[in-house]
Parts: structure tokens; sequence; C-alpha cells
């Protein structure tokens, strides 16, 4: 594919808001996944999650607007504002007809639905809120965020669970590459931290019940792993194609070159152990990028915490880069904060792009003893490293597999 | 309170907007801006406010809290005239 520059990043995350807050928590290897306190959860199998708590604090948006809106809107409409700030960029000099939006959402704005569901069950129709139509779906952000920009060009929301917003960077680099915007804000936003939400996580059946231990639950690839953590946050990045952003002098932050995806097309639920479809989107993005597996020089995983998932994460790493898998750093970073579900692509380039502009490589925190080796795992504590390309997998539910491949530099 | 004064209150909370910027012979489309829903929402309001019906028919975004008064006033002689007649 024609390569991409990310020239600005916004990040809401348990981690922190804003890049700097960001990195520093990431690199000094900070958990922050806590027993969840929005909601009496203390009877849910698995009642720890990556909270934000503070987003008030960082908010530019009225309460005339916030009323209309979920929690994931609000976490989209902060992260734009910080990557517009932070690419330098003043929307409204724009040709509203060529910007655009793709985002990335797994399951919608639950807090908000619940709310006037509940509210529909006790006071009838009149008792919920006209907004609930507009304030729930999955598209909802991407509505809240072109609205508030006067946003025109063409736009989309990928809801393929937790693969989302990985897909919505991949297919917004594509639409860039055709010349038919300027100018991408691109990324994802969940906020499953909601009673309903985190029922129906917990029915999925994949998420870590060791409550006792919050900080230490999310443990991908470790022999004691015993699934997941949720978190919420929202991910969202500026995307201009290089001669554009050379033009107006932008910080090139990194490069998108190559994407690819498949589906495993076996089960609803579990993907395929041998992880011949994720090989497959992975060869299919180091093939888009024109960058042989050889020149990967850092992996940011997946990295379920499940037997199955993992196992074919690490099985298709294998198969496409042999030998070599043994010594490309490979790391899972949301094991700090919790997989942010459909925002967890998008946080996990985000975390990659920082790396590079630091020459450092997060770590898996947790992660004692692999259950499944071959792969250089960056355990612990952050290593330095200077990471030129790197590779970023994200999947979903049902095996959806994607691969976004991004550089540092322009080539 | 004054039904003038309960309009201007039902709005201004239903809006978060400040005293200042509700006009009372403004169009609430020009000087507020109000948006569909949010007179959807005002209807419901102003029913449970005044305990009338109203539709989204006759508030609209081109009413202003003056245009809103007098209709509210009319329905509340209405009704008064027909209990006085019932009894």
């Amino acid at each position: 594919m024609r390569p991409i520059a990310i020239t600005g990043i916004g990040i809401v995350s348990p981690s922190g808001i804003g890049k700097r807050q960001f990195w520093a928590n990431i690199k000094a290897g900070r958990s922050f996944i806590k027993s969840i306190t929005r909601f009496d959860s203390g009877l849910y199998p698995s009642h720890i999650a990556g909270q934000i708590d503070d987003l008030d604090a960082y908010t530019h948006v009225s309460e005339r607007l916030l009323k209309k809106m979920d929690a994931f809107s609000h976490m989209a409409l902060i992260s734009s504002e910080m990557a517009l700030q932070d690419a330098g960029l003043d929307i409204q000099k724009e040709d509203p007809n060529l910007v655009g939006i793709f985002l990335g959402n797994a399951i919608g704005g639950w807090l908000y639905a619940e709310t006037e569901l509940r509210d529909l069950y006790r006071e009838g129709r009149e008792g919920v809120s006209p907004y609930m139509a507009s304030a729930w779906f999955p598209a909802a952000p991407q509505g809240q965020v072109s609205i508030y920009y006067g946003i025109k060009g063409f736009s989309k929301t990928v809801v393929s669970d937790r693969a989302s917003s990985l897909m919505a960077l991949g297919y917004a680099g594509k639409t860039l590459g055709k010349d038919k915007l300027n100018l991408i804000l691109a990324g994802g936003m969940e906020a499953p931290v909601t009673p309903y939400a985190l029922l129906c996580c917990n029915t999925y059946g994949c998420l870590s019940k060791n409550n006792d231990n919050p900080q230490s639950a999310y443990r991908p690839f470790d022999k004691k792993r015993d699934g997941f953590v949720i978190g919420e946050g929202a991910g969202i990045v500026t995307l201009e194609n290089i001669e554009r952003a050379k033009a107006r002098q932008a910080n090139i932050q990194a490069v998108i070159s190559g994407y690819g995806t498949t589906c495993d097309g076996k089960d609803r639920i579990n993907p395929a152990t041998d992880g011949k479809e994720l090989a497959r989107a992975i060869q299919m993005a180091l093939d888009d990028a024109q960058v042989s597996p050889e020149k990967i020089d850092y992996i940011s995983l997946d990295g379920m915490a499940c037997d199955d998932w993992d196992l074919g994460e690490v099985s298709a790493i294998k198969q496409v880069f042999g030998d070599k898998a043994k010594t490309i750093p490979a790391s899972c970073p949301k094991s700090m904060f919790g997989n942010l579900l459909g925002a967890s692509g998008v946080v996990d380039v985000i975390t990659t792009v920082l790396s590079m502009e630091h020459n450092l490589v997060p770590p898996t925190i947790n992660l004692d003893e692999p259950a499944n080796n071959g792969l250089n795992y960056i355990k612990k504590e952050a290593k330095e490293y200077k990471i030129n390309k790197a590779l970023v997998i994200s999947r979903g539910r049902g095996g959806i597999n994607s691969a976004l491949v991004i550089e540092k530099g322009v080539r | 309170m004054e039904v003038k004064e309960k309009i201007r209150e039902t709005i201004i909370n239903l809006l978060k907007l400040k005293p200042q910027e509700l006009k009372d012979n403004e169009k609430l489309c020009e000087g507020i801006g109000a948006d569909s829903t949010e007179l959807v929402e005002l209807v419901i309001a102003l029913e449970k406010a005044f305990g009338v019906k109203l539709s989204a028919k006759e508030i609209t975004k081109f009413c202003s809290v003056d245009d809103i008064e007098k209709m509210i006033q009319s329905k509340l002689s209405d009704f008064s005239s027909q209990l006085s007649a019932k009894r």
C-alpha cells in the first residue's frame, strides 16, 4: 500500500490520558487493573478492569452535548481533540469534504443503553431519553466527532470485535492511498465497564477470575494465565499522505505501510489453534508493506491470555518468521491496562509508535514463565531497543485476524 | 411560579444554558440552536411540568419562549373551563 503518515496521537486509557502520561506509565511497567468501583460487580465471576475515573477533568465538551452521548463517544471526542492538537492541525482550515473519520468499536455505548432500558421498563416509553437511539450504537462516536468538527468526507465505523480499530486504521490508510481524502481521524473507542457489558464479557468465558490480585491478573502467554481483563478507553490518530504531511512540515511520528486481514471461518467464538489464517494475514501485511519478515524488529502481540488464542498467535508468528521469531522482541503492553476490545488495536499502534520514538520496548507484565515458547518475550520491564519496523497484531472473536506494519520515518 | 418562569427554567435545565443565553422572543432554533431531538425532550418536560398534552408539531424550532407561554396559557385555560363546565 501507499505509505501513510501518522501525524498526531490522542489517547484516553486507564494508564493515562494524553500521550505523555500514558507513555510514562507504560515505560514504567505499572498496572492499572483494579477492582471495578463504578457499580456493584462483586457477584460477577470477573470483576476487575482498567477503569477511567477522571474523564471529566480532560473534557472540552459542553454539558449540553455530554448528556446526549455515552462515555465511548466522549472518549472519542477527547482523543480526537488531542490528536488534532498533537498534529498541529486546525480542522476548520481543512476542506471538510476531504476530511474523513474511520473508527472501530465492538459493543456500543452500553451505560447509556442500559440506563434507558431500565427507565423504559420502569416508567414506560416516556421515561426514555430521545437521545437513546443516537447515543448507544457503535457508529455514534463517528457521528458525534464528525458533527463536532463538521467533517463531511467519506467515513466509516468498523465493527469487528477486538480487531475493529486496527481494521479501521487499515481501511483509512487504503482510502488515503487512493487520494480520496486529505486527512482522516482514525482509531477506536470502547466503554465496556458497565453492568450489562461486563455480563456479556463474562458469559463470553475468556476473562480472568483472579479478582483478588487485579494487578497480576492479566498474564498473556504465561503458564498461570486464566484469561484477559477488559479495559476502557479510546485511541485516535491523524493520518495524512506523506506528501501532504511533508509539505506542511508535520511531525511524521510513524508510517503505516502494510495491512492484512483474514478470517478463520471455524467457530463463532474461538480461533483456529493452528494460526494458519493469522499467519496469512501477517504475510499479507508484510507483502503489502514490501517488507520481508527479517526486517521486522518488534511485534506487538494481541495476547488474549487464553490457551487457544495464545497458542494460535505464537504458531502464526513462527510460521511467518521461522527461526527469526526467537530473536524479534515481542510484547503485549495491554497487560498493564486491560484489553480495550474494539479500541485495543489502535492503542497497540500508539504504544508501538511511542516505543519507536523512545527506542524502548514496553514489557508484558506478569509474564513469569511462558506457556508457549519460541518468541523473544520482553517481560516485566521495558528494554532499550531501536525499532524501525514493527508488526501489530489484533484479533477478534470467531477468528477475525488483522495485522498492520508500521515504520519509523519515511523510507 | 409564573408560567413563563417555569418554561424558562425547564428549557435552561434541559439544555444546560445560562439564563442570559435564553431570550424570550427568540426562536429556539436561532439563539440557542435547539435541534429536533432537544425539542422532543422539551415537549416531554413541558408536559410533565404543566400537566398538559403537547405535540412535537406545536413546539417547533420556530417557537420562542413567548410563543410557548401563549400556547400553554391557552391549554391551561381550556383545561380550567372544561373543569368548571363539568362541575
